[in-house]
């Protein structure tokens, strides 16, 4: 201490002077003061937590708070924050100043003149003695604050404005240098402090401007509308922190990098008992919990009563929302509040006016009234939120679900590993499994397969030294109403998972695996098809390195065998066995016709290829309910085709044959109306709503143009052209009325054998019928349909089998169908496998 | 670089920093683990006649 400090400039123009006695004249109250000063400088840390960064900054906090207080209570508006080049900071406010008249107390209590100023500054607990209530709540340590904060300067000045003048006083390590002075004349009022931190004390001290910077939004964020300037002198960096939603735009900044599950930020707000609260809630898809909670400005990092009521409050709301909503499966896991905590966001700002800190750190909030005071608040303030905003409520319900599920899910993985550890001993194969004999692993083959009876014939036809066979039955539950579903039992996937052996996930490990090659072997038909789609999509999800690899394949087994006399073989395909079928039919196979022609030989296949051609394109166009009848009397009797575009005008129908009509057409009548009635005429043949293509240009009102293009109709015009050479017309494809005809309009001649036919249509169904004659063909519903022998020679057999081998093209196609195939949504999913009934039954392409 | 879909949150990811193809990430190919232990996925079955439309019955003609 410097004993000597003695009055700085006594001058007696100053009305107000205090002076500072010798220490001799110390009172007793006197001694304690300074033993105070000591006793702060001795032991720092009680007051300002550590000597390091966080104390060092936590000096410019103390001030700020006392400026903000002055702020919250409605004195001032700006707040700014300066650090200087010789790292001291200012600290300035447009509040109302601290008095600097006398202070009866403190005078009578020190024996000597003392302004309230000089008490603030210099006397601990001075704000806690004598200013109790002045603020209803305040945040820091108040009057311990700023006393403090000059203790443990170097040196420190304070000017006070008000009242048209400026006062100020300076110290020096807490002592003052001399009396309260006025220094002059202003306009402004407020108070500045600058202080510099005492290297003495302090092993750190310059300032980090990140840290204050954080420091100081979040201020500002805590106390809306109070504006706060802050400035770094040593760096010319420059930052005002403003904002009028406050902590709404607190939760808003710290999603600012996420997604945010919902746009409204929940926010709740009130008093009682004379606790002020504030709550902001916004979910982000994260997997976290990033709330921050404040009593006071303080954060308090270790939560208390507060944090407990919010959380009380929103798990128990929005497990009410859930429920009522009816968003709970029967089944699946029901959150928990730490499943509602994952991706929340929440600012939790309360006031109270004595707050009790508990904890190691003191930022544990200890009153226990608040807890039930913010539950309450919670309880109304989010169900009413999540009522009115209905979109909010289900997502954030929603991702709980998913998060309890998660936890389920990571839970039964746990539970996985501890079994497999305890199956080690007994080799952890499944029973079920008919392994192979070999140990080499590169000749080592697995077939899964599915079917009732299929697994028995291909475990007698296997090839017992290298393939396995695994086989697996699809369970049947009932999904939705009315509707069957088929779903790979636990056991199942548990079996494939041990039989081949690399484990999944992350703990995959190609180099465990048991079987080089993993073959899918189903059924030909839809159902198997969907079996297939369905494994292939659990080894792309769990077993990525098995397919990424080209470890998988699928076996191709026939649809049909055929018996010729002693001969049997076997067909793969539809489209093969029709082909075979027609070659054979067409053998002496010829066409007479009621005007006496006669077709065969060449001009027979061309026909019946041409017809088999146009069979699909002519069904198609009648399933949209458009008969051939009718619409060959829209042919364009010059070029003989068929339209192509049906447009629907208003209330007026056209059809077109050729695109260039069609625009032609479009065209004209924007010209003649001057709308714009159609954007861009379907491309895919898909109908396009012009209206919906493209809005109409200057509010004209859209007359309804509707444009269809039947593409089948393009294939039919080809098959017709190829009639018309072959000496046909569209006529014959069509029945006629021939009442009293003895004649049959065409016949199909074949060797002996006549078959009437009415038109031209039923030809190639004739023609295959007459190859079939002397075969025996049997469409395999299933391989348990086949024999042990026969799976071998089609399907086991590395000699005569075919492997398809999965690409990861392949199965990213079937992990996006069986998205849909799986999905909740029961019309998507019905659309969709009629679309592509089709490519799924030839999904093995 | 390629950019997919993940299966479980539907999140566009970058292929090359995920630690779980084809999943964004390991909590969620667990999530869908869970779903296959749990028998939550199925495919529907096909009624027979659906099936066999333009039905094959040359069978019958043994």
């Amino acid at each position: 201490m410097n004993d000597e400090t003695a009055p700085q400039n006594p001058s007696e123009d100053k009305p107000k002077v205090f002076t500072v006695r010798p220490r001799e004249e110390y009172t007793s109250v006197d001694l304690e003061h300074l033993s105070d000063l000591e006793h702060v400088r001795k032991r720092p840390s009680m007051y300002i937590g550590d000597t390091s960064t966080r104390g060092l900054h936590h000096l410019v906090y103390e001030v700020v708070d006392n400026s903000i207080d002055e702020a919250m209570a409605g004195f001032a508006k700006n707040v700014w924050v300066i650090v200087r080049g010789d790292n001291s900071v200012t600290v300035e406010d447009d509040g109302r100043g601290i008095p600097v008249d006398r202070h009866e107390g403190l005078t009578k209590e020190m024996g000597h003149e003392v302004s309230t100023l000089e008490g603030v500054m210099t006397v601990l607990k001075f704000g806690g003695k004598f200013n109790k209530g002045v603020y209803q709540t305040s945040g820091g340590l108040h009057g311990v604050g700023v006393t403090v904060v000059n203790f443990l300067s170097e040196w420190c000045e304070v000017q006070v404005s008000r009242e048209g003048h400026v006062w100020q006083q300076e110290y020096e390590r807490g002592m003052p240098l001399g009396p309260v002075q006025r220094i002059g004349a202003t306009p402004k009022r407020g108070t500045q402090t600058t202080f510099k931190p005492d290297a003495q004390i302090f092993s750190v001290t310059k300032f980090a401007y990140d840290t204050l910077h954080r420091r100081l939004q979040e201020l500002a964020f805590l106390n809306r509308g109070v504006r706060i300037h802050f400035e770094d002198e040593r760096t010319n960096q420059k930052e005002t922190f403003y904002y009028e939603r406050g902590i709404v735009e607190f939760v808003e900044h710290l999603n600012r990098a996420s997604d945010a599950l919902h746009n409204d930020v929940i926010y709740i707000s009130g008093e009682e008992e004379g606790v002020g609260y504030e709550i902001a809630v916004q979910y982000a898809a994260e997997y976290t919990e990033n709330l921050h909670s404040y009593v006071n400005n303080i954060s308090t990092t270790e939560g208390g009563t507060h944090v407990s009521g919010f959380r009380a409050g929103l798990t128990r709301t929005l497990n009410n929302y859930g429920k009522k909503e009816g968003m709970f499966k029967e089944k699946g896991p029901t959150p928990t509040g730490e499943d509602f905590r994952e991706g929340l966001t929440a600012v939790i700002s309360v006031r109270v006016p004595e707050p009790k800190f508990e904890g190691q750190t003191k930022t544990k909030l200890g009153n226990g009234e608040v807890e039930g005071i913010i539950q309450s608040a919670m309880n109304a303030g989010l169900a009413q939120h999540l009522e009115e905003n209905p979109k909010t409520g289900k997502a954030i319900v929603q991702a709980a679900i998913t998060a309890a599920e998660a936890r389920e899910a990571a839970r039964k993985a746990r539970e996985l590993v501890r079994e497999k550890k305890g199956a080690m001993g007994g080799g952890g194969l499944p029973g079920k499994l008919r392994d192979c004999t070999s140990k080499d692993v590169t000749k080592c083959e697995l077939y899964l397969v599915e079917g009732d009876s299929a697994g028995g014939s291909a475990e007698g036809g296997r090839l017992r030294e290298t393939q396995a066979i695994l086989p697996l039955r699809g369970k049947i539950i009932n999904a939705y109403k009315s509707r069957e579903d088929k779903v790979l039992a636990n056991e199942e996937v548990r079996a494939m998972i041990q039989a081949i052996g690399i484990g999944i996930g992350e703990e995959q490990d190609l180099s465990k695996l048991r079987y080089h090659k993993i073959v899918v072997m189903s059924d030909a038909d839809v159902d198997g098809s969907h079996i297939r789609t369905l494994l292939l999509c659990f080894f792309y999800r769990q077993m990525y390195e098995l397919i990424a690899k080209g470890h998988v394949y699928i076996a191709q087994p026939p649809l049909f065998r055929v018996r010729h006399k002693k001969d049997v073989y076997y067909v793969q395909t539809e489209e093969e066995m029709r082909q075979q079928l027609m070659d054979r039919g067409l053998e002496d196979a010829a066409l007479t016709t009621d005007h006496g022609e006669r077709v065969e030989k060449e001009r027979m296949a061309r026909l019946c290829r041409t017809l088999a051609s146009m069979e699909d394109s002519l069904v198609a166009l009648e399933r949209r309910g458009i008969s051939l009848r009718i619409h060959a009397e829209r042919m364009d009797l010059e070029t003989g085709r068929l339209p192509v575009y049906h447009v629907f005008h208003g209330r007026e129908e056209r059809w077109f044959t050729t695109r260039q009509q069609l625009d032609e057409y479009l065209k004209t009548h924007e010209a003649q109306e001057g709308e714009a009635k159609v954007a861009d005429p379907p491309g895919a043949g898909e109908t396009v709503k012009p209206e919906e293509a493209a809005p109409p240009v200057n509010g004209a009102k859209a007359v309804q143009v509707l444009v269809t293009e039947l593409h089948e109709v393009r294939s039919i015009n080809t098959g017709l052209k190829e009639l018309q050479e072959l000496g046909f017309d569209i006529q014959s494809l069509i029945p006629q009325e021939r009442t009293g005809e003895q004649t049959p309009r065409y016949v199909l001649v074949r060797g002996e054998s006549e078959t009437p036919l009415e038109d031209l249509r039923s030809l190639v169904a004739a023609v295959r019928a007459a190859g079939e004659k002397g075969l025996q063909v049997t469409r395999f519903k299933g391989l348990g349909e086949m024999n042990a022998d026969e799976l071998r020679d089609t399907t086991l057999d590395p000699e005569r089998r075919t492997l398809l081998k999965v690409s990861m093209c392949d199965v990213a196609a079937a992990d996006e169908m069986f998205r849909v195939l799986m999905g909740d949504k029961v019309e998507p999913r019905r659309e969709f496998i009629e679309k592509h009934a089709l490519e799924v039954k030839n999904l093995d392409v | 670089m390629p950019l997919i879909r993940c299966p479980i949150c539907r999140r566009t990811f970058d292929t090359d920093y995920s630690p779980a193809m084809p999943f964004c990430s390991e909590r969620c190919r667990q999530i869908d683990l869970g779903r296959w232990y749990d028998e939550g996925y199925s495919v529907p079955v096909e009624r027979e006649d659906a099936d066999l439309a333009e039905g094959w019955d040359a069978s019958e003609d043994e």
